[in-house]
C-alpha cells in the first residue's frame, strides 16, 4: 500500500520542514526552560557542595544565609568545637555586591568570606582554573571566570583595592550570580563597617556606634566519622538556642524555599509552551487537512476507507512532531551556552518531552481527522 | 452491448427537507443502462442530475425506490445492502469528474493503482493493471510525472485510467469534458465510447454539450422529476 502521508510530505517537503523548524524552535525553548530549571537546582547546591560541611549553624529562628538574613558571632566556631561530635568548623560571611568588570559593566556578584587559615576552605580546588586560593588575611580576591578579570587585576570593593589571585569556573550562588571569594576579615569589613561619614553622623546623633564587626552569617561544621549529623544538629538546637541544619536540610531549603517560586514560574511557562506547541501543531494539521479537503472528498468518493485517511493525517502529525522534536533539540543545543545563567540539557528531559509531544501530536491530529471524517464525498461531484 | 443490467433504477424518489421547505427532486424515476451501453444524462441546471448521480454512486440516500448496480440490489426502498457503501463504490464504480481531481501528491501511476491497492490487490498486480491502462490511454511515458506536470488532456486521461483501475462495470462521469475544449472533449468521449465497447461497461455521463450526444446509445433526460429515456443508435462511432 502506498504511504499517503510520506507521499504528501515528500510532495511539499520544504513547507513541511520549515513548519517543523518553526515548531521545533518552540520545543527548543521548552527544552531550554527545563534546562534553566535544572541549572537553578544545580546552581543552588554549588556552594553547599563546594564548602562540604555536614552542618550549617545560623541565627535562631532563621533558615540560614541563603534563605533568610542570619547573624551569629564568629567565635561560635570555637564554641561548637566543645561538642565532641564536631570535627571541624568555619565561619562564613555572605554578601551581594555589584562589581565593575574590565568591560566597565556593573555585575551582581555573590561574595563569600572565609578564613583562609581555617579548617574548612570555601573554595573547591577543582574549580580553580588559574592562580591560587586566598593565602593572606587581607585584600586578596578570587573571582569567577565569567567576570573577565585576569590574575593580578585590581578591583575596588568598599574602601579597599583587592588583587585577583585566583580564577574559578562554575562557582555560582543559588541565584546563579558569579561567586567571588575574599578573606573573612575583608568580608566582615565589607558587610558591617560603616563609612567614616556615617560613623561621624551617628556620633553626632548620640547613637552608640556598633563597632562589632566580628559577626558572620553562618558557622559550618563537619561531624566526626560515625556521628549522626541529624542528632548533632538537634543537640545544637537544644542547648545553644541556634538554628542548625544538616546539609540535606539546607539542600531542601535551597530547592524548596529559595528556588521554588522560580521553578514554579518556569514550570508554568513550560506547560504553557507545550500547550501552545500542541495547539500550533493542531492548527497546522487542521490547515493542512483543509488544504486537502477536496482530495479527501475524492478519496472518500472513490472508496478509500476512513482508516486510510485517518492514518495519513495521524502519520503526518506524528512526523511533524518528531521532526519538530529533532529540530528543537538541535536548536536548544546550539544556543544553550549563550544564556547568562547555567542551562543543563538532560537526555531524560528530552525523552520526557518527546513522549509528551508524541501524545500531543496524536491529540492534535484529532482535529484534522475529525475534519477529514466529516468531509462530504458528494463535494467532489458537481461544480 | 449485452442484456446484462449495468445500472437499473425503479421508482426512485428523492425529497430534501420537509414541510414547507420540502423539495422533491425526483419522483418515481426509473431508468436502465445495460452493460455495454453509453448513456448521456442531460437536463437543465437544478433538475437533479447531480442528485441522481450521487444516489447511483451510493453517496446520498434516496428517499424511496430501488437501485441495482450489476446484479446487486444496492438500495432497497429504505436501506443500503451494506453499511459500507464505500466498498460498493470501490469495487463496482469508476468515477470521472469535471476536473481530473488526481491526488496531487501522488504520481500518475500511483494515482491509478491506489484503488486496486485499497481493494487488496498485490502491488505487482496493481502496478501491471495501472501500466496497461496508461499504455491504453497513451500516457505510459508519464507514469512518474506528477499531475501538475501534465496537460489538462493528459490528466483527464489519467483520471479515466484511474476510474477503470478497479475494473468496474459501471462508470459515472460528471461532466468530464466541461473543462476541455471541443477537440479534447470529443477525444475524451471517443475514449469512453471505446471503453464501453471493449470492456463492456455501462457509462452514465452528465453533459450539457449536445454535440457529444451522437456518441451515446441512450439519452436520459429529467423532466417533471422523472427520467425520460431516448434510445438511439450511436451514429458517431469511433
Amino acid at each position: 500500500m502506498i504511504n499517503l502521508a510520506y507521499k504528501d510530505i515528500a510532495h511539499s517537503y520544504l513547507k513541511f520542514i520549515v513548519t517543523a523548524m518553526g515548531v521545533g524552535m518552540l520545543l527548543g525553548i521548552v527544552l531550554i526552560m527545563i534546562g534553566v530549571y535544572r541549572g537553578m537546582v544545580i546552581d543552588a547546591q554549588v556552594l553547599l557542595d563546594d564548602i562540604g560541611a555536614d552542618l550549617w549553624v545560623v541565627q535562631e529562628n532563621t533558615l540560614g544565609p541563603f534563605a533568610e538574613s542570619s547573624r551569629v558571632h564568629e567565635d561560635l566556631k570555637n564554641t561548637l568545637r566543645v561538642n565532641p561530635e564536631i570535627d571541624k568548623t568555619a565561619a562564613l560571611a555572605f554578601l551581594n555586591l555589584q562589581i565593575k568588570t574590565p568591560d566597565g559593566i556593573m555585575k551582581r556578584v555573590y561574595s563569600v568570606g572565609y578564613d583562609p587559615h581555617g579548617d574548612l576552605p570555601a573554595i573547591n580546588p577543582e574549580r580553580l582554573v588559574a592562580g591560587r586560593s586566598i593565602e593572606k588575611s587581607h585584600y586578596e580576591i578570587v573571582v569567577s571566570q565569567k567576570l573577565g578579570f585576569r590574575l593580578q587585576d585590581k578591583i575596588r570593593l568598599g574602601r579597599n583595592i583587592y588583587t585577583v589571585v585566583g580564577i574559578t569556573k562554575g562557582a555560582v550562588s543559588s541565584g546563579g550570580d558569579p561567586v567571588i571569594y575574599v578573606s573573612l576579615k575583608d568580608a566582615q569589613e565589607l558587610q558591617f563597617l560603616y563609612s567614616n561619614a556615617r560613623i561621624r553622623n551617628d556620633r553626632a546623633r548620640g547613637l552608640k556606634v556598633d563597632a562589632d564587626n566580628h559577626l558572620v552569617n553562618a558557622v559550618v561544621a563537619t561531624v566526626v566519622k560515625g556521628s549522626d549529623p541529624d542528632a548533632v544538629a538537634e543537640n545544637i538546637r537544644r542547648w545553644k538556642h541556634l538554628s542548625a541544619f544538616t546539609v540535606s536540610d539546607e539542600r531542601n531549603i535551597l530547592t524548596k524555599n529559595v528556588i521554588e517560586t522560580a521553578s514554579k514560574q518556569i514550570g508554568m511557562f513550560t506547560v504553557i509552551l507545550v500547550g501552545v506547541s500542541t495547539i500550533i501543531i493542531a492548527l497546522i494539521i487542521y490547515t493542512m487537512t483543509l488544504e486537502k479537503i477536496k482530495e479527501i472528498s475524492i478519496m472518500k468518493l472513490v472508496g478509500l476507507p476512513n482508516m486510510t485517511i485517518t492514518k495519513m493525517i495521524a502519520q503526518e502529525t506524528v512526523t511533524l512532531g518528531v521532526l519538530a522534536f529533532i529540530f528543537g533539540n538541535l536548536f536548544a543545543h546550539a544556543i544553550w551556552d549563550k544564556f547568562p545563567k547555567r542551562v543543563v540539557l538532560e537526555m531524560d528531559d528530552a525523552w520526557a518531552l518527546f513522549s509528551i509531544i508524541l501524545v500531543a501530536s496524536v491529540l492534535a491530529s484529532l482535529f484534522g481527522v475529525y475534519k477529514a471524517i466529516k468531509a462530504d464525498p458528494s463535494a467532489a461531484i458537481g461544480g | 452491448m449485452t442484456n446484462e443490467v449495468g445500472i437499473k433504477v425503479e421508482n426512485l424518489t428523492k425529497i430534501f427537507g420537509s414541510g414547507e421547505s420540502e423539495v422533491r427532486v425526483l419522483e418515481n424515476a426509473s431508468l436502465e443502462v445495460k452493460k455495454g451501453e453509453f448513456a448521456a444524462l442531460v437536463a437543465p441546471s437544478g433538475a437533479g442530475k447531480t442528485t441522481l448521480l450521487m444516489m447511483l454512486g451510493c453517496v446520498i440516500e434516496p428517499t424511496a425506490g430501488k437501485i441495482w448496480l450489476g446484479d446487486e440490489l444496492v438500495w432497497d426502498e429504505d436501506r443500503w445492502s451494506t453499511p459500507d457503501t464505500r466498498r460498493i463504490r470501490r469495487e463496482k464504480i469508476g468515477f470521472i469528474f469535471q476536473a481530473h481531481y488526481l491526488i496531487p501528491f501522488l504520481n500518475i501511476v500511483e494515482n491509478v493503482k491506489l484503488i486496486p491497492l485499497v481493494n487488496g490487490w498485490p502491488d505487482e498486480k496493481a502496478e501491471k493493471k495501472a501500466m496497461e491502462l496508461l499504455e491504453y490511454f497513451d500516457i505510459a511515458d508519464k507514469r512518474n510525472a506528477m499531475p501538475s506536470q501534465l496537460s489538462g488532456g493528459q490528466n483527464q486521461r489519467a483520471a479515466i485510467a484511474r476510474a477503470l483501475s478497479n475494473e468496474p462495470k459501471i462508470i459515472l462521469a460528471d461532466e468530464p469534458t466541461a473543462a476541455l475544449d471541443m477537440e479534447r472533449a470529443v477525444s475524451v468521449v471517443k475514449m469512453l465510447r471505446r471503453i464501453v465497447e471493449e470492456q463492456n461497461v455501462a457509462i452514465i455521463m452528465v453533459t450539457h454539450d449536445d454535440r457529444l450526444l451522437p456518441y451515446c446509445d441512450k439519452i436520459l433526460s429529467i423532466e417533471n422529476r422523472k427520467v425520460v429515456t431516448t434510445t438511439q443508435s450511436a451514429h458517431l462511432i469511433v
